[in-house]
């Protein structure tokens, strides 16, 4: 019998302890500075990832994690103590805070979640909650750099990046990793050490701002693309010159046809944000045009077009979850600009049949307390602190439970009692489910193989299908 | 052991309980003796351990701490007897006997002080509970085996001995070679020397015009002028080259260029916190201090002992004495995440980076990875680390004082000269006088009358003097009563959103704490509202008596804010003021109000206080002789809408006018803490998870004949800072003389340049490495055919710049290429991409639009707008970047500001082009090729700019024709003469394109400018400027 390493790979499933993807890389001709589509080590549940990154810290004891005795106590002292190692601000007269919204029972699974997110409601039965979610940080730029890098201290590869590199991408026009209207920082979409070509591609506008571009600098606004052309083909003509005149140079070379490429995408990229192939019940399906709803609906509606086009990590950012004050007010605000657009992703991607095969998060970088905060000192707006003690998220579509819940946190939603994934154990289970090992997705870098994981990282096998 | 600890611990105080303690710790001594035998079990015992303990360590344990798993957990093994009583890297899982002492117990109880375990979820109650009942009975336990799993590899410690760089440097003898006549450096002997071995053949000698581009590049960072060029070329006396190395090497644009590259490992930037533009403080007089360094060519050993230690040096001088300071800013500038809430993890990141900074820059290893365990590869133990860590833990770098929970670096006062003085109080003058133009233009437009109404920001309450109420870290409480208040009817009540603001003033008026009270809305009863009693507590700061200030929380809403009564201020038992707003002077209006039936007064005066009675504040008769103060809004000022914009802008001006309020010099610096001390292992990299205390000291692979000890009443970073540039210390000189290679030759003997650890590449030439390092730190002047350079860094860059090696041309061969793709071997000069800002310098030095003038600060925080947040409670000001003068836009990329969250617009060619992560520690900058550059290069507002700045300076010389325009041009972007042949091809492109450029929509300007500008474009943009060959 004659097996092809590669047919030798993917009929073992995932047998071949101990070596590193770059290895493989190598033995078959792919460079890992490519953006081919490669073939995972094992079988894929999902194709890709839309990252939802609710930035800020969503409210789990008010969104997703019920709890009666924090209702029951609302007003109370703390039954339990705060960490002695974190410096507080806003605690001095610190109580519990009851949940700020009332909860319902939805779907047949009868997800217990607010009554502020209706229509992602309707979706209750493709929805995997996450309630014992662990972070190492209650400060933004850390947590969301180990939200998204998987370290807390270090400049490392985003999440994104390591599936570009591990994956590559099945659409040659497009980068493989984009970010659309990043609310993070630069470095956690960055490659770090993994080729730049990995690194995540901002898009910075979504069809609201009339000339605005989706990608930085893709176009000279005040030349028409005629004069654009006769003007590149004398720079090419003198880049050529010089390359006849040096002989070979992959470097110069690759300079040239990056020019070319720039070209392209300025005549193609525009397309990315025309809506107007879309169809007005598509439009209206994400809220589109229609308050509190456009800009995020757009966000997402953009998702699904990349997520069709093969893009293979796509993040939707969104900002406004950081409800350290007059959270009565502002978290009913915010929840319905998010409400819409993502229940029509979900279902957008579901009558598409793209559903099973993307895998949808939706997820902070850390939740809240259960206790109440209050910055102004006056006692009338009050909200919540920071907490990664315990929170949730959610996931939903390629080869996860439905319906589901997984994890539990105390009576008071503070610290996580059972079921506890951290971000290194959610980081290996979206490699997973991307057919990735999160162990053997290595690079070498200063004389030892980096992984997304670190030494760290387990496999929730209890929520996948 | 245990046994003696335990009885001297207790012998002092507590004799009585002598004989039980000794009991018992003999009792543990038996149960932890390696000959502990399983019979000796009572067998009830053993049941306990079968039926209750082995199936949940099986069930729940086993899979990570146990033979069967690949590699137990943090080494812990919980499947023998052996290894759940030793533990793992944690320390014991389980004390016999004692339940608090066992971390295991800490773990399953979800204690959150320390690993959750099982991590699946909390076991049930009743199983934790009878895990404490096992240990309680002594843990008995006849599982046998060893404690730890031994694995391959694991008694393969790394050691100093395998490793080439930590071996002394050997004097290295000049190889001989079969062509004598090529090598004109002693460099060339061991250059040629391999390619002869290789059967290789070194390049040719670069062209001219091409060393000159190379050099002045290299050496500057700027392209020749075509001054430089024309008298390069034209000299032809034999040293015509040398002349060149010497004027590049004494101006000062080296210093600008050489800097930036110390500045890439150093993490520098303007700005703070690892993720944010936090203000940090004058950053700039390190990065100055650096560029000085480099220009005056101070002894790279000074240079190293000043960066780590100079605050611990003895200085002659002032001067000197600031720049020994200043220095230390190399340690103290990182990327510190300030806003931690946990601070003792701060002061360990702090530690780590600073170690990092140590290990990677001057000894080429990543220290880092020993902070959680022995490292892997390289002889370096964890408890190396710790001794490191100590010397740095004993060092102030930065300290929790707030606004919130922020920290700040600590920065130490320079020492001032009498110029300084001088310097300074002119500039105070000249501060005082702008802020009395200041206040004088405010004061004339606030008494334009105000439409017959009071100033609303008059209706408060301040007391006349400061109170010592202020010690540092005391805490004070305020207590009063309060609730809302009314006038005449519902429109002048206290409504949703009114309040009041209660701020504690420092002596210059900032506020130390602000407290806003919301009384409920009035409900609109007749009889007065009841006061509620309400309170705040502040924490001093010990900045000097303090001030109560009370206002309406909004100022132009004409209603009430509230009422106040009964104000008491105490610190613990000590009453500090009493209040009960009773004594006032009754004055002017007395009013009945027919919907309240309240009496209400206005133009009260109050003892002791400002505020009241001048304007329009109140009081309202509660009872007989019982008064409360009312704080009324006031009405929306009735100002001409300039006068309005004009005050607000003097607001600001004056507002940022005191945030740069001259003051003495200070430098982002180190100093030792008051009681240096050793650390402890922090197992696993935990700081709450402490080991054993580790003596304050260095690497223990590099072993030198002196002795060196840290002083134990410092921290230590003296005798760091000798050790690093002992000459006995093989690492410094190889790392540093490997970095220089790099920067000339685009790559290094040892291509990892930050790391020449054991799975590096070792060095393409040894003997080379060796002989430059030996050289470098020789300090014996002797001219012969070695020379000493004494640790000079311009010698050695002459030396490098003058061998026959550095001239050779970057031609591609066939045999090359065939026997030695990489280059390994340097049988070519590498080419390279120009790095970012020598890219951005290029484009401005073309343009024309250089500005020459050095040093000093970049941020322009006298801007208004360039700050956010002055003044602020939870968050410290910020730097916004939303302005950059003219003045500073164009001066070299190293003086513009670096920002470590850079605002998308600014300097975002340095990003582009790979410029470094200012947080990351970069010897070596990447050169990536991606759409995005050629996007950038293509279509960006800033290389348009340029080009349009380019062409109109070619357009404005009358004495050219356009012949000669394309011919300049080229000489000053490609540094070469061009052909007759390729200047009329250009020509034509700059015509046909103007024709074309007539014809199209739109043209906005005059087709003959715009052709010169899409040509200058484009040869900006191209390879030939963009690589140096």
């Amino acid at each position: 019998m004659n097996y092809s390493r590669r047919q030798l790979l993917t009929s073992s499933a995932c047998g071949f302890g101990g070596l590193a993807l770059g290895d493989l890389l190598r033995q078959e001709g792919f460079a890992a500075n490519s953006l081919s589509a490669r073939k995972p080590h094992c079988r894929a549940a999902a194709k890709r990832v839309i990252f939802l990154f609710m930035q800020g810290g969503p409210s789990q004891m008010d969104m997703f994690d019920f709890k009666p005795a924090l209702a029951r106590f609302h007003g109370g002292v703390l039954p339990f103590s705060l960490p002695d190692s974190e410096a507080t601000v806003g605690l001095d007269n610190t109580r519990l805070l009851g949940p700020v919204t009332s909860f319902g029972r939805q779907g047949q699974s009868g997800l217990q979640m607010t009554d502020l997110l209706p229509e992602l409601a309707q979706h209750a039965d493709d929805l995997c909650v996450l309630r014992g979610m662990k972070s190492d940080s209650p400060n933004h730029p850390v947590a969301t750099m180990m939200l998204h890098t998987g370290t807390t201290n270090q400049i490392w590869p985003s999440l994104g990046a390591w599936v570009s590199y591990g994956l590559g991408t099945e659409n040659d026009q497009l980068p493989s990793y984009l970010t659309i209207l990043p609310v993070e920082g630069a470095r956690n979409y960055g490659s770090a050490f993994l080729p730049a070509i990995h690194q995540g591609t901002p898009i910075q506008e979504v069809g609201i701002t009339a000339g605005k571009l989706p990608i930085r600098h893709l176009k000279d606004a005040e030349i028409p693309n005629p004069l654009k052309r006769r003007q590149l083909d004398f720079l090419q003509s003198i880049n050529r010159e010089q390359l006849d005149r040096l002989g070979e140079d992959q470097k110069m070379e690759g300079v040239i046809e990056s020019m070319e490429l720039a070209f392209r995408m300025q005549m193609e990229a525009p397309k990315l944000v025309d809506f107007s192939g879309e169809t007005k019940t598509t439009l209206d399906l994400y809220g589109i045009d229609q308050t509190p709803t456009n800009q995020m609906g757009r966000q997402c509606l953009l998702a699904r077009r990349f997520a069709e086009a093969g893009v293979r990590f796509i993040q939707v950012g969104m900002g406004g979850w950081d409800h350290h004050g007059q959270i009565r007010s502002a978290l009913p605000n915010q929840c319905a600009a998010a409400d819409k657009p993502i229940a029509g992703l979900l279902a957008d991607l579901k009558n598409r049949g793209l559903l099973a095969e993307t895998l949808v998060v939706w997820a902070g970088e850390f939740g809240r307390t259960p206790h109440s905060q209050d910055l102004g000192g006056s006692g009338s707006g009050v909200g919540r602190e920071h907490n990664p003690h315990g929170f949730t998220i959610w996931l939903a579509g390629g080869g996860v439970k439905g319906g589901m819940t997984y994890g539990e946190t105390d009576d008071f939603g503070y610290r996580v009692v059972q079921g506890k994934v951290h971000i290194h154990d959610l980081h290996a289970t979206i490699l997973h489910l991307l057919g990735l090992d999160h162990k053997r997705l290595t690079y070498h870098q200063t004389g030892r193989d980096f992984r997304l994981t670190d030494v760290h990282g387990r496999v929730c096998h209890e929520i996948l299908i | 052991m245990a046994l003696l600890v335990l009885y001297s611990s207790r012998k002092n105080n507590c004799s009585r309980y002598r004989n039980p303690v000794i009991t018992t710790a003999v009792a543990w001594w038996f149960f932890l003796a390696p000959g502990f035998a399983t019979d000796s079990i009572e067998p009830s015992k053993i049941e306990f351990f079968e039926t209750y303990i082995r199936p949940v360590l099986v069930e729940q344990c086993y899979e990570c701490h146990s033979a069967q798993s690949e590699e137990p957990n943090g080494g812990l093994r919980l499947d023998t007897r052996a290894g759940i009583r030793s533990g793992g890297d944690s320390g014991a899982a389980i004390v016999p006997g004692r339940v608090e002492a066992s971390r295991l117990i800490d773990a399953i109880s979800f204690s959150g002080d320390f690993y959750d375990m099982p991590p699946k979820g909390k076991l049930p109650e009743v199983v934790i509970a009878r895990f404490r009942r096992w240990i309680e009975m002594g843990a008995p336990d006849p599982r046998e085996g060893p404690h730890k799993a031994l694995k391959e590899n694991e008694h393969q410690r790394p050691h100093a001995k395998d490793l080439w760089s930590l071996q002394p440097i050997k004097p290295a003898k000049l190889p001989v070679v079969s062509d004598p006549a090529w090598p004109v450096q002693r460099i060339d002997h061991f250059i040629l020397k391999e390619l002869e071995r290789q059967g290789l053949q070194p390049a040719p000698a670069a062209h001219r015009h091409a060393l000159l581009r190379r050099i002045t590049f290299d050496l500057t960072g700027l392209p020749p002028t075509p001054v430089e060029i024309n008298e390069f070329v034209g000299d032809q006396s034999p040293d015509a080259f040398e002349k060149v190395v010497e004027r590049l090497l004494t101006s000062e644009a080296f210093g600008d260029h050489w800097a930036r590259h110390w500045l890439d490992l150093a993490c520098y930037a303007d700005t703070g916190d690892a993720d944010g533009n936090v203000l940090i403080g004058e950053a700039w007089r390190y990065r100055d201090y650096v560029i000085e360094a480099f220009n005056s060519d101070k002894p790279f050993d000074q240079f190293i002992r000043e960066q780590v230690a100079g605050d611990l040096l003895s200085a002659n001088t002032s001067i000197e004495r600031r720049e020994q300071i200043v220095a230390t800013g190399f340690l103290a500038i990182g990327p510190w995440t300030l806003q931690n809430y946990i601070k003792g993890q701060l002061a360990a990141d702090v530690v780590d980076h600073q170690i990092e900074k140590i290990g990677r820059i001057f000894l080429g290893m990543s220290l880092g990875c020993a902070r959680c365990h022995d490292h892997k590869f390289d002889p370096v133990p964890t408890r190396d680390y710790y001794a490191l860590a100590g010397i740095f833990h004993s060092t102030l770098t930065t300290r929790h004082d707030g606004p919130g929970v922020w920290s700040r670096i600590v920065p130490t006062i320079l020492p001032e000269s009498e110029v300084h003085a001088g310097k300074r109080k002119a500039s105070l003058r000249e501060f005082e006088q702008k802020r009395q133009q200041i206040k004088d233009r405010q004061q004339s437009l606030q008494q334009e009358p105000l439409d017959g109404l009071p100033s609303p920001t008059a209706n408060q309450l301040t007391l006349k003097e400061g109170l010592d109420a202020n010690t540092a870290n005391q805490f004070y409480e305020i207590s009063f009563e309060a609730g809302p208040s009314v006038w005449a009817d519902r429109s002048q009540a206290t409504s949703e959103n009114d309040g009041l603001v209660f701020e504690i003033l420092r002596s210059n008026e900032t506020v130390l704490h602000r407290y806003e009270y919301t009384p409920q809305p009035w409900s609109g009863q007749s009889q007065a509202q009841s006061l509620e009693p309400a309170m705040f507590k502040y924490k001093g700061d010990g900045t000097g008596p303090v001030r109560l200030r009370i206002k309406p929380r909004l100022e132009t809403i004409g209603r009430f804010g509230g009422a106040v009564d009964q104000l008491v201020w105490t610190t613990g038992e000590v009453l500090i003021l009493r209040e009960d707003f009773n004594s006032l002077t009754l004055t002017a209006i007395t009013g009945r109000q027919p919907d309240t039936h309240l009496t209400v007064y206005a133009g009260v005066q109050l003892p002791g206080w400002l505020g009241a009675g001048i304007n329009h504040s109140h009081a309202v008769k509660i009872g007989e002789k019982d008064y409360a103060i009312q704080f009324f809004g006031g009405n929306p000022p009735v100002l001409a809408d300039e006068t309005r914009k004009e005050l607000a802008e003097l607001a600001s001006q004056l507002q940022v006018l005191e945030f740069n309020k001259p003051k003495i010099d200070e430098a982002l610096a180190l100093r030792d803490v008051e009681t240096p001390r050793d650390s402890p292992i922090y197992i696993r990299g935990d700081f709450n998870n402490h080991g054993n205390v580790i003596p304050r000291g260095f690497l223990s692979a590099i072993r030198i004949q002196d002795n060196f000890q840290v002083n134990r009443a410092t921290s230590g970073r003296r005798e760091l800072a000798e050790w690093l540039i002992d000459p006995e210390n093989p690492l410094t000189p190889r790392v540093l003389v490997n970095r220089i290679w790099q920067k000339m030759f685009g790559q290094g003997l040892v291509r990892t340049v930050d790391y020449l650890g054991t799975v590096a590449e070792p060095p393409s030439h040894p003997a080379l490495l060796d002989d430059l390092a030996a050289r470098f730190i020789r300090r014996d002047s002797s001219e012969g055919e070695s020379p000493g350079l004494a640790w000079s860094l311009k010698g050695l860059i002459r030396e490098i710049a003058l061998s026959r090696s550095y001239r050779m041309s970057s031609d591609n061969n066939a045999a090359g290429r065939e026997i030695d793709p990489d280059n390994r071997l340097f049988w070519r000069m590498n080419r390279r991409r120009l790095e970012a800002e020598e890219i951005r310098d290029g484009l401005l030095s073309v343009s024309g639009r250089l500005n020459p003038h050095r040093s000093g600060p970049s941020l322009a925080l006298e801007l208004v707008g360039n700050v956010a947040g002055i003044g602020g409670n939870a968050n410290p000001p910020t730097y916004t970047g939303a302005i950059v003068p003219e003045a500073i836009a164009t001066r070299r990329t190293i003086y513009q500001a670096f920002a470590r969250k850079r605002p998308a617009a600014l300097l975002e060619i340095l990003s582009v082009f790979d410029f470094p992560n200012r947080n990351e520690i970069t010897g070596q900058r990447d050169s990536t090729t991606v759409p995005t550059q050629a996007l950038f290069l293509l279509n960006s507002p800033y290389v348009k700019a340029a080009a349009q700045q380019t062409a109109s300076r070619l357009l404005a010389r009358d004495d050219l024709e356009d012949r000669q325009r394309v011919e300049y041009l080229r000489l000053m972007v490609f540094n070469r003469p061009s052909d007759r042949a390729t200047v009329e091809r250009d020509l034509e492109f700059v015509r046909e394109y103007s024709a074309a450029y007539a014809i199209s929509e739109n043209p906005l300007g005059s087709p003959r400018v715009d052709g010169w500008t899409q040509y200058c474009h484009a040869l900006l943009i191209s390879n030939e400027f963009l690589f140096l060959e």
